[in-house]
C-alpha cells in the first residue's frame, strides 16, 4: 500500500490539489454575498494604487487634452455653444414636465420610489478578465455601501455591488453574463428578465404574443427588491419569433455606455 | 525566495494594469490576459512546488480583480501549470515557437476551463456568448504582448544577466547576445 502510494505520490497530489479548488470555488460560490478576507486584504491592499493611476492617468490625458492636443478647438468651440443652445431649450421643456410630473404625482398620490438617498462613486478600475464585466468604485463599506446595492446613473441602471471592501466596492453590471434583472417594456408593460450578454442584453420570458417593437424602452420592473421601478435598462434591438416556442428572442442596447463610466451613483437607503 | 516574490508583485502590478490601465485603450476582448503569461513562464521555468504555490496565489488575486467567486482563476491556474509541466517534460522548452504554441494551448485552454467552471458549477452558460467569440481577438493579443513582454525581458537580462534554466530564454538570449 506504501509502495502504491510513493509510486503515484504526484498524481494523488494532484487529484486531491485540484478537488481541493474545485471545493473552494464551488464554496464561495455558495457564498456570493460575502466578501472573503483574502479578496478584502487584496482590495484593501491595491485600492490606494488604483486610486493613483486613475488620478496619473487623467492627470496626463488632462494635460494632452487641455494644453496640448488642441488642434480641432476652435470647431469644438462653435459645436459646444450650438449644443448648448439645443440643451438649454430642452432644458426649458424638461422643467415644464417635471412641474407638471410633480402635480400628476400629488394628484395620483403616486409614491415615486426614486426618492432614495444615493452616493456618488467614482470608478477606479474594471475587471481584470474579458469575459466578465465587473468595475471597481472608490467607495467601500466604510462609506455604508453593502452587497446588492444598486448602482445607477442618469442614462440608467449599472448594475448592484456584488463584493465590499473598506474603501471599494466591485460592482456586476447588467452585461455580465451572470446578471439577471426583472423587467418590463415601457410602453405595454411586458414583463421579462434581462440577462447579460457581454456588450448588450438579451430579453428572456417575454411571451410570444406580447407586444414589443424594436426602439421601445425597457426599465427596471421593481420586482426582486434590488432596484427601483422605472429605471432604463436598454432599447430593443431586435425581436425574433421561431416557428415554435412560448417566447421572443429579443435582443437590447444598454442605455448606459460602459465604455465611458467614470462618476456613479449608488443608491444605499430605502424608499421614502 | 526573492524570484517567488518577485512572480507575485509582478502578478499584482500585472492585475492593476489590467485593470486600470489597459481598459484605458482597448475594449475587453483585445485585452490581454498578462498573469496567464506569467503562469505559463512560471510553469517552464521555476521547480513544481514553487510553480503551484505561487500560481495558486497569482489565482487568487487574479480572482479578486475580476467579477467571479474566489476559487476560478485559482483551480484553472492550477491545472495550466500542471498542463503546462506535463508538457514541457516531453517537448524541447528552449524552442522559440514552443513559447508560441503554449501561448496559443494556454489560452484555448484557460478559456474551456473558465466555459467549464461557470457552466458547471455557475450555470452561467450564457457567459459562452461572450466567451467564444472572443477567443481569436484575445489570442491575437496575448500573442503579441508576449512577444512585447519577451522582447523586453531579453533586453533586460543584458543589465542583471541572465538566469540559468529560464526555459525558452536561453537559447534567444543568445541570439540577442545577452
Amino acid at each position: 500500500m506504501r509502495e502504491l502510494l510513493r509510486r503515484y505520490q504526484f498524481l494523488l497530489l494532484v487529484i486531491v490539489l485540484v478537488l481541493a479548488t474545485m471545493i473552494l470555488y464551488s464554496y464561495n460560490l455558495r457564498q456570493k454575498t460575502t466578501t472573503t478576507f483574502f479578496e478584502r486584504a487584496v482590495l484593501t491592499f491595491t485600492s490606494p494604487f488604483l486610486k493613483n493611476i486613475d488620478n496619473g492617468v487623467n492627470s496626463v490625458t488632462g494635460a494632452w487634452g487641455n494644453y496640448l492636443w488642441l488642434v480641432d478647438a476652435q470647431q469644438q468651440n462653435q459645436s459646444l455653444k450650438q449644443e448648448n443652445l439645443e440643451l438649454h431649450f430642452e432644458l426649458q421643456q424638461a422643467q415644464e414636465v417635471l412641474l407638471q410630473n410633480g402635480r400628476l404625482r400629488k394628484l395620483l398620490a403616486f409614491v415615486d420610489e426614486l426618492d432614495r438617498p444615493a452616493l456618488p462613486a467614482q470608478v477606479i478600475g474594471e475587471d481584470a478578465s474579458n469575459w466578465a464585466r465587473t468595475i471597481l468604485i472608490d467607495k467601500g463599506a466604510q462609506a455604508g455601501l453593502v452587497n446588492g446595492s444598486p448602482v445607477v446613473v442618469a442614462q440608467g441602471v449599472v448594475g448592484r455591488i456584488i463584493k465590499v471592501a473598506p474603501n471599494s466596492a466591485r460592482v456586476l453590471l447588467v452585461t455580465d453574463a451572470s446578471s439577471a434583472i426583472a423587467a418590463l417594456i415601457q410602453r405595454t408593460r411586458t414583463r421579462g428578465v434581462v440577462r447579460g450578454r457581454g456588450d448588450d442584453l438579451s430579453i428572456e420570458y417575454a411571451l410570444r404574443d406580447a407586444d414589443i417593437r424594436i426602439g421601445d424602452l425597457l426599465v427596471t420592473s421593481g420586482m426582486g427588491g434590488v432596484f427601483p421601478k422605472g429605471l432604463a435598462l436598454g432599447l430593443i434591438e431586435t425581436v425574433e419569433k421561431d416557428q415554435f416556442g412560448l417566447f421572443q428572442q429579443i435582443k437590447a442596447i444598454p442605455t448606459v455606455d460602459f465604455s465611458h463610466l467614470e462618476e456613479v451613483m449608488v443608491i444605499v437607503g430605502e424608499g421614502d | 525566495m526573492r524570484g517567488f516574490f518577485l512572480f507575485l508583485f509582478t502578478g499584482v502590478f500585472f492585475a492593476l494594469l489590467q485593470s486600470s490601465v489597459l481598459p484605458l485603450f482597448l475594449s475587453p476582448n483585445f485585452r490581454p490576459n498578462l498573469i496567464l503569461l506569467l503562469i505559463l513562464y512560471l510553469g517552464l521555468s521555476e521547480n513544481l512546488s514553487r510553480a503551484l504555490i505561487a500560481g495558486l496565489l497569482l489565482g487568487a488575486i487574479q480572482d479578486s480583480f475580476c467579477g467571479p467567486s474566489l476559487g476560478l482563476y485559482v483551480s484553472v491556474y492550477l491545472i495550466i501549470i500542471l498542463a503546462t509541466r506535463v508538457l514541457t517534460e516531453q517537448l524541447n522548452i528552449e524552442s522559440p515557437p514552443l513559447l508560441l504554441l503554449l501561448i496559443t494551448g494556454g489560452t484555448l485552454l484557460l478559456n474551456l476551463l473558465i466555459g467549464f467552471y461557470l457552466t458547471l458549477f455557475a450555470e452561467s452558460a450564457s457567459v459562452l456568448h461572450i466567451l467564444l467569440p472572443a477567443i481569436p481577438a484575445q489570442l491575437f493579443t496575448n500573442l503579441c504582448f508576449a512577444a512585447i513582454l519577451l522582447f523586453l525581458l531579453l533586453r533586460i537580462q543584458r543589465f542583471f544577466g541572465y538566469r540559468p534554466g529560464l526555459a525558452g530564454l536561453i537559447h534567444q538570449s543568445k541570439q540577442y547576445g545577452a
